[in-house]
Parts: C-alpha cells; structure tokens; sequence
C-alpha cells in the first residue's frame, strides 16, 4: 500500500485534469484503457495482485476466524500483527549472521513464524479467558470496545519496550530487511516485467496459510466446533460441544495467525516493523473480512484476492495515470462501502451473525 | 502559584489550554454519544463529521472556499460547516442505517477512511496536505454576534484583558478562548439535552431498546435514526470548527483519523455511554490523565526528577535505574494507564462515571445529590 511512493510523475499527469474539459478526459480514459490491456501492464498487476493477495489473506485470516465464530471483532488483531513483527524481527537479527546462506536464514525464518504463532496465540488464549470471557452475556459491542483498550494498551507496552532497547518506534525498523535471503532481497525479471523475489514468497505464505486454516477449519476437531458453532451456538452447546474452550482455542488461533502476518510483513519492503503497522493492518483485515461476509472463511479469501486485484490495479494507475498517492488505499475503502450497500451480509456471509 | 504545594498542584491541577481542549473534545464526545449511546449505532467514523468542520473554518480562513472569503465572521462559518457536515451526515446515513451492529460500525468506518485518504492526499488544502494546513495572519476568529459582542478564540493570537472592568482580574489569551468556547459548548449542551429529554429523544432511546418493538408501535424509525446521526454530525462540526478556530491548524491526524473517534469512545466509556454530559467527565479524566503524564514543564516525571535526591534516582540494578523507570513508564505514558482504565471500566463499570451515581441515586445528580446530602448530614434518620 505505501510501495508506490517514487513515480508519481508518470507518462499520464494530464489525466489529472479531467474534470475540467470532457474531451481529453475520454481520450486519457481510451488511452488508459489501451495500456491497462496491454499485456506487459496485465502481468505487472498480476503479480502485484498475487503478493497483496498473500498479504491480505495472512493479515485476515484470523480475524476471520475469531469473528465467524464469536461474532467478536477483534480490534487487538492489528497489534498483535505488529508485536509478531517485532518477535520476527529480533529473533531473526538475533540469529542470522553474514555467515548464514539462503536456506538456512528461510529456515530461521520459519522457526521465526513457528516461534511468534506459539508465543501469541498463548497470548490470545489468555486474552479470552481473563477478558472476552466474563462479558460474553452482553451485547457485542462491548467486546469490541474491549479489544480496542487492548489496542492501546498493547501499543504502549511496545513502544516501552522498543524505547528499552533504543528502537524508534514510530518509523519502520530496517534491521530484520537485513537478513533476508538473497533470493528474495533482489529483483528479478519476468517477461520484461521487474518483481522482488519477497513478493513470490508471500504469494505462496499466503497460500501455505489459507491451505492451512482449511485443514484447520475442515480437519480437525476445533475446526468441526468452529463450524457448528457459527451455524448455530446454541444447538452445538445442547450436543455437548464446550463452546467456550472452542472460543478460548479460536482467539488463540487467530491471534497467532496475526502473529504469523507479522513475521512476514517484517520482510516486505513496502511494509516493515513498526508500531503504526497495526492500524495499518488492523484496516486492511477489516476490509477483507467483511467483503468477504462474516463467519465464511471462503469468503475471506475471495475478498483477499479482490482487495489484493483493486489495490496492485490502482497501485499501477497511481505510478502511471493518476497523482494521487492515497488512491489505492482510498478505493479500497470504496470497494468496502460498496460491497456493504449492494450485500449488507457480505460476499459470502450468513446475514444472522454480527448482529443483523 | 505561591502556596506551599504549589508544585505539586502544578501537577495535578490542568492549565487553561487543557480546559479549553477539555471543552472541544468534550463537545465532540458528547456529540458521538448523542447518535451512539442514546440510539446505539455506533458512528465509528464519527471524526469525519469533526474533520469537516475543522477544515471548513481553516479553509475558509485561508480564503480557499467559494463564496465565503477570509473575511467572514467565525460564526458563519462554524455553522455552515455544521451545515455541510449534516449534509455529509444524511447521504453516509441514507446507506448506513440499512444496516445494523457490527456493519453500521464498520461501514461509517469505511466512510470516515475515504474521506481521511482523500483529505491526507488532497493538495488544494496546501502544498503539503499531510501536514495539513494553517491560518495565517494574527487575526484571530471571534465568537458572538459580529458587530455587537465578540469574544475571540485562539491559543496564541486574540483578546486579552488586563484588569477586567477595573476588578483586578486578569485574562489571558487563553482564558478569554475558554469562555468563548465554553459558551458554545455549553448552549450545544443545553440543545442536545433539550433533544434528548422530548419526544423525539424518547424515540431514540426506544430504538437503542427495542428497534423492533419501536417500529411495531408505529415510528418510522429511519427518520429517527436519520435526524439523530444528523444532529449528532451537527455538532461534532461545531467542536470541530471551535479547535480549528483554536488552535489555528488543523492536519489529518487530529482531525479526520480513527484515534480522534477513539477519543470520543474513552471519554463516552469512562464518562457513561448514554448520558450525554457523561463524556465531557470522561474526557477531563483523559486529559487529567494525559496532563499529568505529560512530558512537559507542568508534568509528573520531570517534578519528580527535580524533586527526588539523585541517590534514589540513580539507585537501580545496572542498567535499570529510578530515573529510567520513570522516564519510560511515566512520562508522556499516559494511553498505557488510560487503555488499562478503559478495560477496567469495559470490565466492571459499563455505565461510566456518570451512569453510575445516577443509577446509585436513582436519578439525575443534580436532582438527587442536595436530598442525599441532606440526609446524610442529618445522620441518615428519616
């Protein structure tokens, strides 16, 4: 979202002025048309789309979860991200060294996500029980306030901690974009269109993570309690399924996925640790989630491919067509209005949960 | 201040530009828990209505909108920046009140972000629109009635008396800001109680209740939704326009971003969602909070640094002394201590400072408070 920062006087800057004469507007719109379908500019979105999708499906997938289940909006979910960002980040400047090669610090890195996913969804567990749990009985609204005192209280630990040890917790922390692999750090040429191995990699995390909450979600047990349980509480509870230690699992599980984001948008250059992550990522999850509908998984990551599309599409306007650096970020927002006015419920959602 | 814990009142009493930030922010709250605590639809993107006010008044100010030049009274513009954000508040809300819970949340989310994304891009507001914009100039904006009885507002530029009226009072800039202000605040106050407290406000809370039942009795409860979301959007501009007008500048993150509504949100929680003058309480407990937090001259860690003997501030194992403990867990900490308030009050008082006694006195403080004092000093016998 905040890649697109150096281009923003592209071959097309009178398109800008559209809103003055109808004429050269239609012949901008033709002539943006023509180069959006040519094939070099479909392959640049393509791939831009594919790496977002990643993202976005990592950063929602939790969220995802821990709402379709408790109908709880978990506001905490974009801290959590930022903490897994920064756990990332120093177990990896920890570990790698200039001696370490390419397998070893993906090796690491993994270790890195293994290692952020069990210490936060210990953290989320705990969330549920000391705070989500004793205010199940009143309107939802209030756990989502509640999660958003987290938030607060979250991000001031962190930028305690980070002031501890002479971290500037406003700006992105560039020390963990040291350890990457080469492979991912440099760029590569496809067809004559330049992308960033890290790019690749998080098209393919990101589809690790949806092939994973799908086991999850179809395989085992939790998964069986998460689905009962969003089509209808009360009948899972009256067969003897212990909905609260499904919910305790949940919001574990879905912390730790935040976590997870976090380890890898500690490597993205257009990302990067630091404290404001989480809102940014807080937003990018809401919007996903609910284009997708509340409680359905596989809307979710249709929505993540959607977001991921609307926002490589726009990326590439910005850098060509259009000045105007919030665009991406700004339709995407649209798209979520848009998808609210046209489905209340979502793409995929099931119109009773969330309070309809 | 000469008295003998002057510098420790110093501390905890809030100076008069807090008072004043105090007033607007409290306006703001309270116009947040006139649409979400008396109807219960959350306005989560309630600083786009305060954001719109804010830049009406600065843009204006910088002669920047058609028709209204940099001349015209602060008055005008405060309302029709109200105006237009009531405006803005019918067509968000012709969409949004399809919806209900979680939804209507998080599509005035979605509304407040656009208009955020664009404001931070948008460059006619100036050359810089991430920074915002300024009014320049020593001219500074006035409340009243123009030509007849003014009282200017700013934190730098203004009126300032000295002896007031030969009484030996002074005025500052700032105190003078803050009875202007407070004139505002306080005749929105008295409007939107007066709303709250007549039949229409009755039809809110019905809604809040029961939207299903209030619709079976025969109220079209769209309308109501409709006409509370716009005077509730009323006056968020109209606290808007008083820190614009106040502060002179405004820029993205102040006035159109998801923390500004989140301020409403501590200060409706803490004060009592539903109360209306409930979140101005709150908000003076922020700002108490932050004040005394504050990494400035007036704020605790820089009184206890000058305070405490150096043997206990370097007293510590190694690395982790007194005087970093306080450095890192008190000054300028206050969200840490408020985000674990606000969870506490989530937690255990979810009907806030003010909700509270009046559920304790059952019924309003002012009304209830002289008869329990009363009995209380008479030693409870009647």
């Amino acid at each position: 979202m905040t890649g697109a920062v150096a281009l923003a006087s592209g071959p097309g800057i009178e398109a800008a002025a559209f809103a003055l004469d109808p004429a050269p507007a239609l012949a901008s719109a033709v002539e943006v048309l023509w180069d959006l379908l040519r094939p070099g500019t479909l392959l640049r979105i393509g791939l831009d789309a594919l790496s977002k999708f990643g993202l976005y499906v990592t950063v929602a997938a939790g969220l995802s979860l821990i709402f379709g289940l408790m109908g709880v909006l978990n506001f905490a979910h974009g801290s959590l991200t930022m903490v897994g960002a920064y756990l990332g980040g120093a177990f990896m400047v920890a570990t790698v060294t200039a001696e370490t090669g390419g397998i070893g610090r993906l090796l690491l890195f993994f270790l890195a996500m293994a290692l952020a996913f069990a210490a936060v969804t210990a953290v989320g567990a705990a969330i549920e029980v000391s705070l989500i749990r004793p205010i199940y009985d009143r309107p939802p609204l209030f756990q989502i306030l509640l999660t958003f005192g987290v938030v607060l209280v979250v991000d001031e630990l962190a930028r305690i901690v980070l002031e501890f040890r002479g971290i500037q917790p406003s700006t992105v922390w560039e020390a963990p974009w040291g350890t990457r692999p080469a492979v991912l750090g440099g760029f590569y040429d496809v067809f004559g269109v330049s992308t960033r191995g890290i790019y690749m990699f998080e098209a393919l995390v990101g589809l690790a993570v949806v092939a994973g909450t799908w086991w999850f979600l179809t395989e085992t047990r939790y998964g069986l309690h998460i689905r009962a349980g969003s089509e209808d509480a009360e009948m899972a509870q009256a067969l003897g399924i212990d909905v609260h230690r499904s919910f305790t699992v949940v919001f574990g599980v879905g912390a730790g996925l935040a976590a997870l984001a976090g380890v890898l948008l500690m490597w993205d250059p257009r990302f990067g640790a630091s404290v404001p992550l989480g809102v940014e990522t807080l937003l990018i999850a809401f919007v996903v989630v609910i284009i997708g509908g509340l409680g359905s998984f596989r809307g979710t990551v249709v929505a993540a491919g959607i977001v991921g599309l609307t926002d490589a599409t726009m990326t590439w306007l910005f850098q060509t067509h259009v000045p105007f650096p919030g665009l991406p970020e700004m339709v995407m927002f649209l798209v979520l209005v848009l998808v609210l006015i046209v489905r209340p419920q979502g793409l995929f959602g099931v119109a009773e949960v969330g309070g309809h | 201040m000469g008295t003998p814990v002057g510098a420790e009142l110093d501390v905890v009493l809030p100076e008069t530009r807090t008072m004043v930030a105090v007033l607007y922010v409290g306006l703001f709250a309270m116009s947040f828990d006139f649409v979400s605590g008396y109807t219960g639809y959350l306005s989560f993107g309630h600083a786009m209505f305060y954001g719109i006010g804010a830049y009406f008044v600065v843009l204006a100010a910088t002669d920047k909108v058609p028709l209204l030049g940099a001349g015209t009274p602060f008055v005008v513009l405060l309302l029709a920046g109200a105006a237009l954000a009531v405006v803005v508040a019918l067509l968000v809300g012709a969409v949004s009140f399809r919806l209900t819970g979680v939804y209507f949340a998080m599509i005035t989310l979605g509304f407040a972000e656009v208009a955020h994304v664009f404001v931070r891009n948008w460059g006619y507001v100036s050359s810089n629109p991430r920074d915002g914009a300024s009014i320049g100039g020593s001219e500074a904006l006035s409340i009243g009635i123009p030509g007849v009885a003014t009282l200017d507002v700013g934190q730098l530029v203004g009126d300032s008396y000295e002896s007031l009226l030969g009484l030996g009072i002074d005025l500052s800039t700032a105190d003078v800001s803050y009875y202007a202000v407070g004139v505002v605040v306080l005749l929105s106050y008295f409007a939107m109680q007066r709303i709250v407290h007549s039949p229409f406000g009755r039809v809110m809370v019905a809604v809040r209740e029961n939207e299903e039942r209030a619709r079976a009795v025969g109220y079209d409860t769209f309308r109501y939704k409709m006409g509370a979301f716009a005077v509730s959007a009323f006056f968020a501009a109209v606290a808007g326009a008083l820190f614009a007008a106040y502060r002179r500048s405004v820029h993205p993150g102040n006035s159109f971003d998801l923390f500004v509504t989140a301020d409403a949100l501590l200060a409706s929680i803490i004060g009592g969602l539903g109360t209306l003058a409930g979140p101005l309480y709150g908000h003076i407990f922020h700002e108490f909070v932050e004040g005394v937090l504050s990494t400035e001259e007036h704020g605790l860690a820089r009184y206890l640094r000058e305070t405490l003997p150096n043997t206990v501030l370097g007293a510590g194992y190694g690395d982790v002394t007194v005087v970093r403990i306080v450095n890192v867990l008190i000054d300028g900490r206050a969200e840490l201590y408020l985000g674990v308030v606000f969870i506490l009050f989530v937690l255990y008082v979810p009907h806030g400072i003010l909700g509270t006694l009046r559920e304790r006195l059952g019924g309003p403080v002012a009304e209830r408070l002289p008869d329990r004092a009363r009995r209380y000093l008479r030693g409870g016998g009647d």
